[in-house]
């Protein structure tokens, strides 16, 4: 068929207009002017939408430095930011390919700015947490947005942001320094570029790309792949598909490449001795690394995560899952369980390891499954008020919609209003705050201290001279520069500082330098879970 | 600091590849960007009755009879009925001269030869000498070597009065692309240049034109003085002076009106030519009239359009010894990662390649096969070399005022071509 357009040769009078019409069409000022005509029809919905981005602003940030405690891997992120800020390398000690340094460096980029604003109560994981809160905002703005983009009526795209920014899980691990949090935002904005209404190339590209930059920020969050390119092929009508699917494939696999070419130029790529490598990596994350056991085994690890994340919000988790079921009704929203179920094998089927903030990637996927899914029962509920009487009809919408708050209230509110008013109120970093500058005031900054990542990168900006003064727990066993710095080995220590964690790191992880280190030391103050120990030297 | 200096070097050249290789890949795909644009740059249909007519000029310098015969033939069949054609040719070229008055003699009503006799040649002068002898609305150019759909002129026509036009771009489709290792790349060149990139220009207000296809009111024409005799791009010239006077051009493309036409017979021919277009885009540049664009946004597009060639040359010749550099240079990582940036649209750019390759052959019903994508993939790097290669020769010439022409021969590859999708649609 020919794709010219025959403009009916009976009517030449009118042919003209329909030419110009058809050549122009509205025009980017034609559209400019239609958006501004909406404006005052749209102000109410826009102030709305104002207060709870401003609402969900201070709620990012609201105790943020106080609760949740302050993790090792927090700290890990953090010194590795400063360290690519500061000294433009990827970490302190030996980069070994742990994850794609994609996250932090973008941690890098915005964390002078807390600092320098006096932000994240003058430490350094604190100001990190600063860093983290956009990104928690800009989730939850972005989960409204994919909710609209699927034609989810507007009070209950709103519902699908609240249900993931006052989740107490979210609110908990969300605004903690994980690379989940920083790799979930990108991977959210491929989304919703990839399920433009337009079908234009760009977006498509722009998806790929936001999509590797979400497994450069953190690699796990690649379980989303298939789910991404459902959401991107399932769709009714398309003129440019191969276009489409080509871009978004090569544009984001060249950007992903950049990764694995890094260890390439580095020399790291293959296994060797000597050095570490892309490959090591790769073989302990999936592989070597202790596992977490099955989920079926009682009291595994694994499984005391699972209960873990339900004790902070069982009711997101088991109706999301619910409603991820009733999304394989609907063509648009199927892509949201796909990618629940592609997220949930490893969980389910592995025993490999297992961290913690896994959950992380999934918890905007459960949020929308619950909204698409309310909002199917809504249009089901006005297409059966639609046959009655308008007074009816007001009635059953009133009724759905008390009935729906009433769920709310009575499902999730007891649990989350108690989580979360710890969760805001409470101080947790007040021992790990004594700790701190217990040791900044009674140590000698040429005593080498072995002290966890959670502290470790306040302590070692406070005055001692490099990352082999004051050592983050695991390098000295894990670090082989460790002993071409102090050749005398757990003999160098001179302090060891202990938080919650450092025992059961020495015992799982085997480090034999620190444990050797604890064993030959005093205990000489304490605060909580932390205290500090003086090694003692013959 | 030496160091310093060198990583700072390599960013910087780095920086400027990406930017050069975005904007190909910008250019290559901007008909495929929204499908808003792409039925944007269809011909908009048409209309019931022919408003104009139409003189075209069709230039020739020693071509063969069964070629000239094929293309007056293609512009003598159009279904619109106001036609006249003009066989332009030079007075030192006896041969041709007398195949253009044998094949006006066929057509006494329709057909008649302009005979330029000044005594240096090229074809502005051709065309010039032509276009005193017009009579006609509008004039169009039809290389010698091209073949014109039958329902051209009437969509043309249409497109002047539908959206205003005062010059009309049509499209012109090299087809012979199984012939040689470079035709693949060159037909291909050809589709993403009239399928999308001039319709990219003519959305931002300055556009080159083409020298084949391409329409123009004879009024207008007349009143800038025809063509630049001295200029080796006389199309893009005159395209870059009607943009100036802000006269509304108009690109339209639809796969079955393409004007169908061979790639050079040679690789010598093939960087003749090249050379030709960019000493001509050079000549433009250097004429400066580019600058009296309305906006600094058209001015800066000018610029970067008649730099694209050398950009093209430079970028193909740059890339290699940047990574070569980059791997062996032992620069800071962030430094070398950089220096790998422009790969990433370079890549994109061949994959979309591949994709605009499959719509060719859908487009012209032509078989593409496994083979002719891996070919397509594998002579990238090859044909970019020639580009550049093309592209240095047309500097050297520039600053060595060397302007003479050097013709392109055709054979008629392309008749056998036209003559199978002839057959195809018939079918």
């Amino acid at each position: 068929m020919s794709r010219t357009m025959t403009v009916v040769a009976a009517e030449p009078a009118t042919a003209p207009s329909v030419l110009s019409q058809h050549v122009t069409g509205p025009g980017k000022w034609g559209r400019m002017r239609d958006g501004v005509r909406r404006i005052p029809h749209d102000r109410a919905v826009l102030a709305v939408l104002a207060v709870l981005l401003v609402a969900l602003a201070v709620l990012s940030v609201w105790n943020i430095t106080e609760s949740s405690a302050f993790q090792d891997d927090e700290g890990t992120y953090t010194s590795q930011a400063f360290s690519v800020l500061e000294d433009g390398r990827l970490a302190p000690y030996t980069y070994w390919y742990d994850h794609p340094p994609l996250g932090w460096i973008q941690l890098a980029f915005l964390v002078w700015l807390p600092q320098l604003l006096g932000l994240g109560g003058d430490t350094h994981i604190g100001a990190a947490r600063m860093v983290i809160a956009p990104f928690f905002v800009a989730t939850a703005t972005l989960i409204y947005l994919i909710a609209r983009r699927m034609e989810v009526r507007r009070p209950l795209a709103v519902v699908a942001a609240a249900l993931f920014a006052l989740s107490p899980l979210a609110l908990t691990i969300g605004r903690q320094v994980y690379l989940d949090n920083i790799g979930v935002t990108w991977l959210l904005l491929a989304y919703y570029l990839v399920l433009s209404p337009r079908n234009a190339l760009w977006h498509h590209i722009g998806a790929g790309i936001f999509f590797a930059v979400a497994v450069l920020s953190k690699e796990t969050l690649a379980i989303f792949g298939p789910s991404l390119l459902l959401a991107l092929l399932n769709r009714p009508t398309w003129t440019n598909r191969a276009f489409s699917v080509v871009g978004f494939l090569v544009v984001g696999g060249a950007a992903l490449a950049l990764y694995p070419l890094m260890a390439l130029l580095r020399g790291e790529f293959f296994s060797g001795g000597g050095h570490v490598s892309l490959q090591d990596a790769l073989v302990y994350q999936f592989l070597t690394r202790s596992g977490s056991g099955s989920i079926w085994e009682a009291g595994s690890s694994r499984a005391e995560l699972l209960q873990g994340w339900l004790f902070y919000d069982r009711p997101l988790v088991v109706v999301g899952l619910v409603a991820a079921v009733l999304c394989l009704v609907q063509r648009r929203s199927m892509w949201i369980p796909v990618g629940i179920a592609f997220f949930s094998v490893p969980i389910v089927t592995g025993e490999g390891y297992l961290p913690a903030m896994y959950i992380i990637g999934i918890l905007p996927f459960l949020a929308l499954a619950v909204c698409c899914a309310l909002n199917m029962a809504w249009g089901w509920l006005e297409r059966v008020a639609d046959q009655q009487t308008p007074s009816v009809r007001r009635a059953v919408r009133a009724a759905g919609a008390v009935t729906l708050a009433f769920v709310i209230l009575v499902t999730v509110a007891p649990q989350w209003v108690g989580q979360n008013r710890t969760l805001l109120t409470h101080e947790t970093n007040q021992d790990w705050s004594s700790a701190l500058a217990w040791v900044e005031e009674n140590i000698p900054r040429d005593d080498t201290v072995l002290a966890p990542y959670a502290m470790w990168q306040d302590l070692s900006a406070s005055g001692w001279s490099d990352a082999w003064s004051v050592v983050a727990t695991e390098k000295a066993d894990l670090d082989p520069e460790f002993l071409n710095q102090h050749p005398e080995g757990a003999d160098a220590i001179d302090w060891v500082v202990v938080g919650p964690f450092v025992e059961s790191n020495i015992d799982q992880l085997g480090l034999t330098t620190a444990g050797e280190a604890l064993e030959n030391s005093v205990p000489v103050q304490t605060f909580g879970g932390w205290s500090i120990h003086r090694v003692l030297n013959d | 600091m030496l160091a310093v200096l060198l990583s700072l070097l390599v960013v910087m050249i780095a920086l400027v590849l990406f930017a050069i290789a975005t904007s190909t890949l910008y250019l290559n795909t901007y008909a495929w960007w929204d499908p808003k644009t792409q039925e944007r740059t269809f011909y908009g249909g048409v209309l019931g009755e022919e408003q104009h007519s139409f003189s075209l000029i069709m230039p020739c310098r020693h071509e063969e009879e069964p070629v000239m015969r094929a293309t007056l033939g293609a512009l003598l069949n159009q279904t619109h009925r106001a036609v006249e054609v003009i066989i332009s040719v030079g007075h030192d070229d006896p041969g041709t001269v007398a195949i253009a008055q044998r094949l006006a003699a066929e057509h006494p009503d329709s057909v008649r030869v302009s005979v330029e006799g000044s005594a240096v040649k090229n074809k502005p002068l051709q065309l010039n000498a032509a276009l005193m002898m017009c009579r006609n609305d509008i004039v169009g150019v039809f290389d010698a070597e091209s073949i014109a759909a039958p329902d051209l002129l009437r969509n043309i026509d249409s497109c002047f009065v539908g959206r205003n036009a005062d010059v009309v771009q049509g499209a012109v489709q090299l087809i012979n692309f199984k012939d040689t290792w470079y035709s693949l790349r060159n037909c291909l060149e050809y589709f993403t240049w009239f399928r999308s990139r001039l319709h990219a220009h003519a959305n931002k207000g300055f556009i080159p034109l083409g020298g084949n296809t391409v329409f123009i009111k004879r009024h207008l024409l007349n009143q800038v003085g025809g063509w630049d005799t001295d200029c080796l791009a006389e199309d893009c010239d005159l395209g870059v002076r009607l943009s100036t006077l802000g006269r509304q051009i108009v690109v339209a493309y639809s796969p079955d009106l393409v004007t169908r036409e061979e790639t050079p017979d040679s690789l010598k021919g093939l960087v003749k030519q090249r050379t030709r277009w960019s000493l001509g885009f050079m000549q433009v540049y250097a004429k400066g009239d580019w600058k009296q664009l309305p906006t600094r946004r058209r001015r800066a597009l000018a610029w970067w359009t008649l730099m694209q060639q050398h950009f093209m040359a430079f970028a193909g010749l740059v890339i290699p010894i940047a990574i070569i550099v980059a791997v062996w240079g032992d620069f800071p990582m962030a430094v070398t990662l950089i220096a790998f940036l422009p790969l990433i649209p370079t890549l994109a750019t061949i994959a979309f390649d591949v994709c605009m390759l499959h719509e060719f052959g859908r487009d012209h019903h032509f078989r593409v096969s496994a083979y002719d994508y891996v070919r397509l993939v594998v002579s990238t790097p090859f044909y970019q070399l020639v580009l550049a290669f093309a592209a240095v020769r047309a500097l050297v010439k520039f600053y060595r005022r060397d302007f003479r022409w050097e013709k392109t021969s055709h054979s008629g590859a392309h008749l056998t071509y036209v003559q199978h999708t002839g057959e195809v649609v018939g079918a």
